[in-house]
């Protein structure tokens, strides 16, 4: 919930979901052509399960969103040296002139 | 009570803001006379979680956290009912003004923060939004917390649906991260604040929030931009809310005790800058009600000029607030946005390589390749293979702009984009300085079309376990 009330005798709140190992095949569904989504049959499942899972597609969504940041952290870093290198060559090449 | 239309108890009397999830009104309870703030969000019908979660913001009791009457359902619309608080919020100030905070001011507010805080501590409570938009202030100065719990609350629903992912610039590391915390983190939010009413903005406040959430739990703590413009008691004060490890992080109650804190004036010495907030936000009322009665009129070539100038003057340096107040305000960020994005002049300019006169005789293997290609049949056989880089569908755009090239250009964006992905960057030192330039400048568009491709794939990959759970929950309601 929002407001997460704390008991005084967990000091520390983690949310539920991210003590369990995530299973393999949802991380396999996460990623896989979703012509074939129709196959698993969620309603074979607990509500609480649904639930969990549910929460774990949050989790793996979590960090693939990381991945694409950084990626493009080291992209835009890739890029910076670059376009320092460029500008430090300018400046060396055009100092003689003055 | 929940029974009676809200419409029947309340007269809407003007919109005061709008936040990431709805909008804020000012109403008056009929039956008393009462001014209140209402909030209306639009949300989804299986939420329960959101009422259970008001019913503990009710038995909230402080002159230091605003009060919450109840709420109502109407049509899809959640009505959140709450205390109003007549000088309106911290960042509004800041933006109506178009001027940061002195040091006394910040004290002042602080001490009424940290005692909200205080009191949401004791009772186990964790705010987990504070920053300047959630701090109001009434007529006489005093501060209260404003969206306790719902904001949290709107969040996680929110994130489970894959919708939003909240404004990261205020969250602790530990929260970023999820490896749990507890009420520290609102200490660290409030470390932002103080930086954010002193600078106008959080640390890292323009750029993508994206980056921002990458960088927090990564890079040590901020600071101010400009250390010897401020007194040793606040940067202290502020080090000592933002302090990584939430194990070594003061709280509220220590905080209170703080030199910066003890030295905090009255509330009244904030009554010139509320009643000069009040006057602008007053004026902009009136200029906004002429406008539009000019609109209906005329439509004169004057108003193309008043536009214009207006924007000019309007072109501070706040960052731009989503608030519906005041529609001309609106349009000058909007007008400021468009200017200060991609810097057009600055790119013309280079455009004309410095460096293409003595351009590295070494080409890599994959020019080469280009090269070959470029033999074909296909598209436009004197291009230079600068220039096919420059055309070519930038990295995570997805199938964009110079995919039409086909042949060799679709080949060589497939080729640099296969690059990109494994963090092969060499290809860079090949590219034109106007083209490194173009990228840079689309470097965030470009990651958040990726962001969103992968926001639209686990949508859909939720989409039939959250049918599954409505059915079932349905179906247990039925029983
Ligand atoms: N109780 C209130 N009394 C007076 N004005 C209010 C009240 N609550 C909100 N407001 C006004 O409405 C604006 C929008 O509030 P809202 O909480 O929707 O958005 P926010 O705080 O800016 O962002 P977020 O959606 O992240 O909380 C505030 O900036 C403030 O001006
Ligand atoms: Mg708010």
């Amino acid at each position: 919930g929002g407001c997460y009330l704390v008991s005084p005798l967990v000091p520390t709140l983690v949310p539920p979901y991210l003590l369990e190992e995530i299973p393999h095949w949802l991380i396999v569904y996460s990623k896989a052509d979703q012509e074939l989504d129709h196959k698993l049959r969620w309603n074979m499942f607990r509500l609480s399960e649904l639930d969990c899972y549910s929460d774990m597609l949050t989790r793996l969504y979590k960090q693939e969103l990381q991945l694409i940041v950084m990626k493009y952290e080291r992209y835009r870093s890739a890029l910076l040296q670059e376009l320092e290198r460029r500008r430090r060559a300018v400046t060396y090449h055009t100092h003689p002139n003055y | 009570s929940l029974t009676r239309q809200p419409e029947e108890v309340f007269d809407i009397i003007c919109k005061l803001g709008e936040g990431s999830y709805g909008s804020v009104y000012k109403a008056l309870h009929k039956e008393s006379g009462q001014v209140l703030a209402i909030k209306q969000v639009p949300v989804d019908t299986d939420l329960q979680e959101i009422i259970k979660e008001i019913s503990i913001m009710q038995q909230c009791d402080s002159p230091y956290v605003v009060k919450y009457y109840g709420s109502y359902f109407k049509n899809t619309d959640l009505w959140i009912v709450m205390e109003y608080c007549g000088a309106g919020s911290v960042s509004d100030i800041m933006r109506l003004r178009k001027k940061t905070l002195s040091e006394d001011e910040i004290a002042t507010i602080l001490i009424d923060t940290l005692k909200g805080l205080e009191y949401l501590h004791r009772r186990r409570k964790i705010h987990r939004d504070i920053k300047a938009g959630n701090i109001l202030l009434n007529t006489e100065g005093h501060a209260k917390l404003a969206d306790f719990g719902v904001a949290g609350q709107l969040t996680d629903t929110m994130a489970k649906r894959n919708t939003v992912i909240g404004t990261p610039f205020w969250m602790a590391p530990e929260v970023i991260q999820e490896i749990g915390y507890d009420c520290v983190a609102d200490i660290w939010s409030l470390g932002i604040t103080a930086l954010e009413m002193a600078e106008g903005k959080p640390p890292y406040g323009d750029i993508h929030p994206m980056r921002a959430i990458f960088m927090i739990p990564t890079k040590p703590p901020p600071s101010f931009r400009e250390p010897d413009q401020w007194s040793p008691e606040f940067i202290d004060f502020v080090s000592q809310c933002l302090v990584k490890n939430p194990d070594e992080r003061a709280t509220a109650e220590y905080l209170l005790t703080h030199e910066f804190i003890g030295n905090a004036k009255h509330p009244s010495i904030l009554s010139t800058m509320i009643a000069e907030a009040r006057e602008i936000r007053e004026s902009q009322a009136f200029r906004n009600a002429q406008q539009n009665s000019n609109n209906a009129k005329t439509f004169g070539a004057g108003d193309g000029y008043n536009d214009a100038t207006m924007k000019q003057r309007d072109a501070g340096t706040l960052v731009p607030t989503r608030d519906g107040t005041a529609t001309a305000e609106l349009v000058a960020d909007l007008g400021t946005m468009v200017i200060n994005e991609p810097d057009l002049a600055t790119m013309k300019r280079h455009d004309t390589d410095p460096m293409d006169t003595n351009r590295p005789k070494y080409r890599p293997l994959f020019l080469e390749h280009f090269d070959k290609k470029q033999l074909g049949p296909t598209a436009n056989g004197t291009l230079a293979a600068d220039d096919r880089g420059a055309e070519a569908v930038p990295a995570g755009a997805g199938a964009g702009a110079g995919a039409g090239a086909g042949g060799a250009g679709a080949e060589a964006a497939a080729l640099q984009r296969a690059l990109l992905e494994e963090g092969n960057f060499e290809f860079l030192a090949f590219l034109s300085l106007g083209e490194l330039e173009a990228r840079m400048a689309r470097l965030d568009a470009e990651m958040e079309a990726d962001i969103e491709q992968l926001r639209a794939r686990y949508e859909t990959k939720r989409r039939p376990i959250l049918d599954a759970i409505h059915l079932k929950r349905k179906r247990q309601q039925n029983f």
